[in-house]
């Protein structure tokens, strides 16, 4: 038998007779009282062109339209970036083991406990201390909720990449950008609704962080990589451009004539989609990409001017951030600049490391939060800073430090988040938590519930059950909510 | 099996095992209600030809109804000895459950023995019997749900001819949540659904009354239950913070429990140091507990967005689509809506305008930004009242269109990043009573317009860079 049977035309079931008849009858009712399409999050009802743009809607009144995702890949160390403990300065040197009790780490090379290379200085009337790593972050802390007590299930990169993305250790579960888009939709018809800006590195786990899983395939991320064309293949290679219009035409009426043979496939209907999809952004992606619109004193505040070439490179994805948000994209996510000294990841050489990568990224987020702000975006923006997990306290080595699952750092501005406010608490030494732990399936969860929907009731049956982002897990954070 | 049973009442700690099966009580009443009941049924309904074949088997049913019924006057006995129930309200329930046990004896033997008693005795006898179980039964219920349950719900006339007053309506004077009494609005409406039933000046289980603010904080056997200011000590509030399980956990007996609202509230006025009466404005509460507040009241957006609104027509989605118009249904048991025009590349014409106002129930926020909006199409945006999010970024507009909207009064967040407003800000501003937050960055407007909108509106948030 020929992999072409499988997109033979299967006889229906009894079971999806039934559902057929329900979901028809049902919303051709619904549809005809009403005249709108209802919020049904997470059930793409196939809908006539007419109410289309009435889009699915969320569970609740939703605070965030958006998700800007800044990933910190590699894990910041939060004893040297958003969680001071003066203790590790008293302590500096000491065995840790004499201490604490001290977990197995990757590399089992535990040496002695390390104090902060940097110092910590309180700012803004919340007066929220930040070390020297962050000076323009620094600025915007009373519109950031700091949580320090977040935690992981993995102290390895892949898997811990994986759970963040995905909300699972294991490769192939929908990403969250993919669980957003599916459950809201996206306003835009010509930029895809789920964008990944590749600053240079694609976490350990490569693009399965970022893919659609059990979904539809339309709802996978699109990724836009820096430089003149940002995804390959964009400018079409046809000199005559009615030539590029009857291919395409072509193709979508053969595509079109083996969907009514099949029926419905998400593969050939995603590929469908796809090529439509692709032909609008033939115009609109290099539109997007174009900065002569902005000003010289915008481009300045993100960090077009710097030196240093890697957070001219982050500026720019920055800024690329806010103008996809202008055109109602739902989810982004930035990935981190390739800087000389790797990602955030130091096992060593952790003074000279984090600042290279803190450098790239600094100024280039502080201006996009004010940028978004000042503009009025940032009340229906939800901006998330984070890394997979933290570091230890003592040092691996002399000078680095190693993965720390059972605490982090992480933080949220704008859309619902209160500004100004510290969530959960580390002990003495920032090794573990001790207060209000945040588990990854509690961000996911609040990340949805700031965007208007319940992560209980947004499910995709799969396997035999009703899948969620959150599993059977997270708790919505409502110490950080406004 | 007799044995055990004297065994069992009599062993060391009598009293409970006789409770044991004072409890069965509730159970157990419920068969000779029914026997008998079928049992007059069955008496009556042999008048008719047709079912005269019954009249020799309902002496059966009436032997079922009084054994049944022995057993029900034994377990209550048994559970009015728990001392739960003061005497003098369970006197008539208990005397008409001894004395439905003695009348439906003697019907038992007249239906036995066909006994015919003169002057229509069999059919008095029988309503007495019917009537008696009614009564009876509705003092129990008095009993398990307190005297207020059965007309709680009643229709005032209904109300008023068994006696009550009129149904209490909640203080609906309140629309801001200052004027809001702790104690009276809040607490006692709390005790009032939750404990009442139980612990009231008739059934007073562990000898506590709630049903006044004195009774309630004299306490009741085991002493006072609320210590002012000090929740740790408050027997009140931890058993309603007990887990589910627990033993001392209330409301007991797998009613329902108080929501975690409910008990932040009681928590908060505890530590409030518990006062009678003081309106929220003096408290001083956070915003965790005025969300509550507004939660429990029903007062500010929570109320508004709950009124359910009318779907919108379905020319009026179309047509606004077709101009360009992205809406979006904003949740999932209510109709509002956004009108989203950010992405549209086509003209705004005064026709989609007037198209909007036909949504005008519905609409909740409004995008505009970027688009050839003008002062004059700015009158009909004005008149959209429901608005609580309005973005005119980036637009033509100035002062003459910003003085059509002070009739937004839900409106939280004003976006005019980009436009060329100035001095009509001092007018328009301050008729906004709910605005949160404004956006001025690159308008006309100096610092000192600012500064002085600070000073008009304190609670308000003005995003502004001036260079």
């Amino acid at each position: 038998m020929s992999t072409y049977h499988n997109f033979n035309k299967k006889p229906i079931s009894r079971r999806e007779m039934l559902e057929v008849c329900k979901g028809g009858f049902g919303s051709l009712a619904f549809m005809s009282l009403f005249g709108i399409l209802p919020t049904a999050c997470g059930k793409p009802v196939k809908s006539t062109p007419e109410i289309a743009s009435l889009n699915l809607g969320p569970h609740h009144l939703p605070k965030a339209k958006n998700i800007i995702f800044l990933y910190m890949d590699g894990g910041v160390s939060q004893v040297d970036s958003f969680d001071p403990k003066p203790r590790l300065a008293k302590e500096n040197g000491q065995d840790p083991r004499k201490k604490f009790k001290v977990d197995a780490t990757q590399f089992n090379n535990v040496g002695k406990i390390l104090k902060s290379p940097w110092e910590f200085k309180q700012y803004g009337e919340s007066g929220i201390p930040v070390s020297e790593l962050f000076p323009h972050i620094a600025t915007c802390v009373d519109d950031i909720a700091l949580i320090r007590s977040m935690t992981s299930q993995f102290p390895e990169h892949t898997n811990a990449n994986y759970f963040l993305h995905t909300g699972s250790g294991l490769q192939g579960r929908p990403s969250m950008g993919s669980w957003m888009t599916y459950g809201l939709g996206s306003e835009n018809k010509d930029i895809p609704g789920y964008v990944v800006l590749d600053g240079g590195l694609i976490p350990p786990g490569g693009l399965d962080n970022f893919k659609n899983g059990f979904l539809p395939a339309s709802y996978q991320a699109s990724i836009l990589r820096p430089g003149e064309q940002p995804i390959a293949n964009i400018s079409p290679k046809e000199t005559i451009k009615d030539l590029q219009k009857q291919k395409l035409g072509l193709i979508s009426q053969l595509d079109q004539q083996q969907l009514e043979k099949i029926g419905e496939v998400d593969a050939v209907e995603s590929a469908i989609s796809n090529y439509e999809l692709a032909y609008k952004m033939q115009s609109s992606i290099p539109e997007l990409t174009e900065f002569k619109q902005e000003t010289k004193a915008t481009k300045k505040l993100y960090g077009f001017e710097s030196d240093n070439p890697h957070t001219r490179g982050y500026a720019a994805q920055c800024l690329l951030a806010r103008r996809l948000v202008e055109r109602g994209v739902r989810f982004i996510e930035l990935t981190c600049p390739k800087v000389s000294a790797d990602r955030w990841d130091q096992h060593g050489n952790l003074k000279e490391g984090h600042e290279h990568n803190a450098i790239a990224v600094d100024q280039p987020i502080a201006g996009l939060l004010k940028d978004l702000k000042s503009r009025g975006l940032l009340e229906e923006t939800l901006v998330v800073w984070t890394g997979e997990f933290g570091r230890t306290p003592f040092a691996q080595g002399t000078n680095g430090r190693d993965h720390n699952p059972s605490a982090c750092s992480m933080w949220m501005a704008g859309a619902g988040v209160k500004g100004g406010t510290i969530y959960g608490r580390t002990d003495d030494y920032g090794y573990r938590v001790i207060e209000n732990e945040v588990t990854v399936h509690d961000l996911h969860a609040t990340m949805m519930h700031l965007m208007g929907i319940d992560h209980k009731q947004l499910t995709f049956r799969f396997g035999g059950r009703d899948m969620r982002l959150t599993d059977v897990h997270g708790n919505v954070i409502h110490g950080i909510l406004s | 099996m007799s044995l055990t049973l004297v065994l069992l009442l009599f062993s060391d700690d009598p009293s409970n095992n006789l409770l044991f099966f004072g409890r069965f009580h509730s159970l157990v009443v419920h068969l000779p209600i029914g026997f008998l009941l079928l049992a007059g049924l069955a008496e009556f309904s042999t008048k008719w030809k047709k079912f005269e074949p019954v009249q020799a088997f309902v002496h059966y049913i009436w032997l079922l109804g009084v054994i049944s019924a022995f057993f029900a006057v034994l377990f209550g006995y048994f559970l009015s000895l728990s001392g739960d129930y003061s005497e003098d309200i369970i006197f008539w329930h208990k005397w008409g459950g001894i004395g439905i046990l003695i009348l439906s004896s003697v019907y038992y033997f007249i239906s036995k023995r066909q006994i015919s008693i003169p002057f229509k005795g069999n059919s008095i006898l029988l309503t007495a019997i019917v009537l008696m179980i009614f009564y009876t039964g509705h003092l129990g219920g008095n009993l398990t749900h307190g005297s207020t349950y059965l007309f709680e719900y009643a229709p005032n006339p209904i109300r008023q001819l068994a006696g009550l007053p009129n149904k209490s309506m909640p203080r609906k004077n309140f629309t801001k949540i200052d004027s809001v009494d702790i104690y009276s609005d809040l607490i006692s409406p709390i005790i009032d659904r939750r404990c009442v039933s139980c612990h009231n000046s008739e059934k007073k289980k562990g000898d506590l009354n709630l049903t006044s603010f004195s009774s309630l904080m004299k306490g009741g056997e085991s002493g006072q239950i609320i210590i002012p200011g000090d929740i740790n000590t408050s027997d009140l509030f931890r058993r309603i913070t007990l887990p589910m399980d627990h033993k001392d956990f209330m409301p007991t007996e797998g009613k329902q429990p108080l929501t975690a609202d409910q008990v932040q509230l009681i928590g908060w006025w505890i530590k409030e140091n518990a006062p009678s009466s003081a309106y929220l404005k003096e408290l001083d509460p956070d915003k965790e507990i005025t969300d509550i507040v507004n939660r429990q009241l029903g007062l500010d957006d929570y109320n508004f967005l709950r009124q359910k609104v009318q779907p919108p027509k379905k020319e009026t989605i179309a047509s606004l689509s077709k101009s360009g118009f992205i809406l979006n249904a904003l949740m999932k048991e209510n109709y509002f809506l956004e009108a989203n025009y950010s992405l549209s590349e086509k003209e705004l014409t005064i026709q989609s305008v007037e198209t909007l106002l036909k949504l005008k129930k519905q609409l909740i926020w409004l995008n505009l930004t970027d688009s050839n909006l003008s002062d004059d199409k700015l009158k009909k945006i004005g008149e959209l009242e429901r608005l609580m999010k309005l973005n005119l970024s980036k637009t033509n507009i100035s002062d003459k269109g910003l003085a059509h909207l002070g009739n937004l009064k839900k409106l939280k967040s004003l976006n005019l990043y980009k436009t060329k407003v100035s001095e009509e800000l001092l007018n328009v501003i301050p008729k906004l009573p709910n605005l949160k937050r404004l956006y001025l960055s690159e308008t006309n407007a100096t610092e000192d317009i600012v500064s002085q909108l600070n000073k008009k509106k304190q609670n308000l948030e003005i995003i502004f860079n001036s260079n």
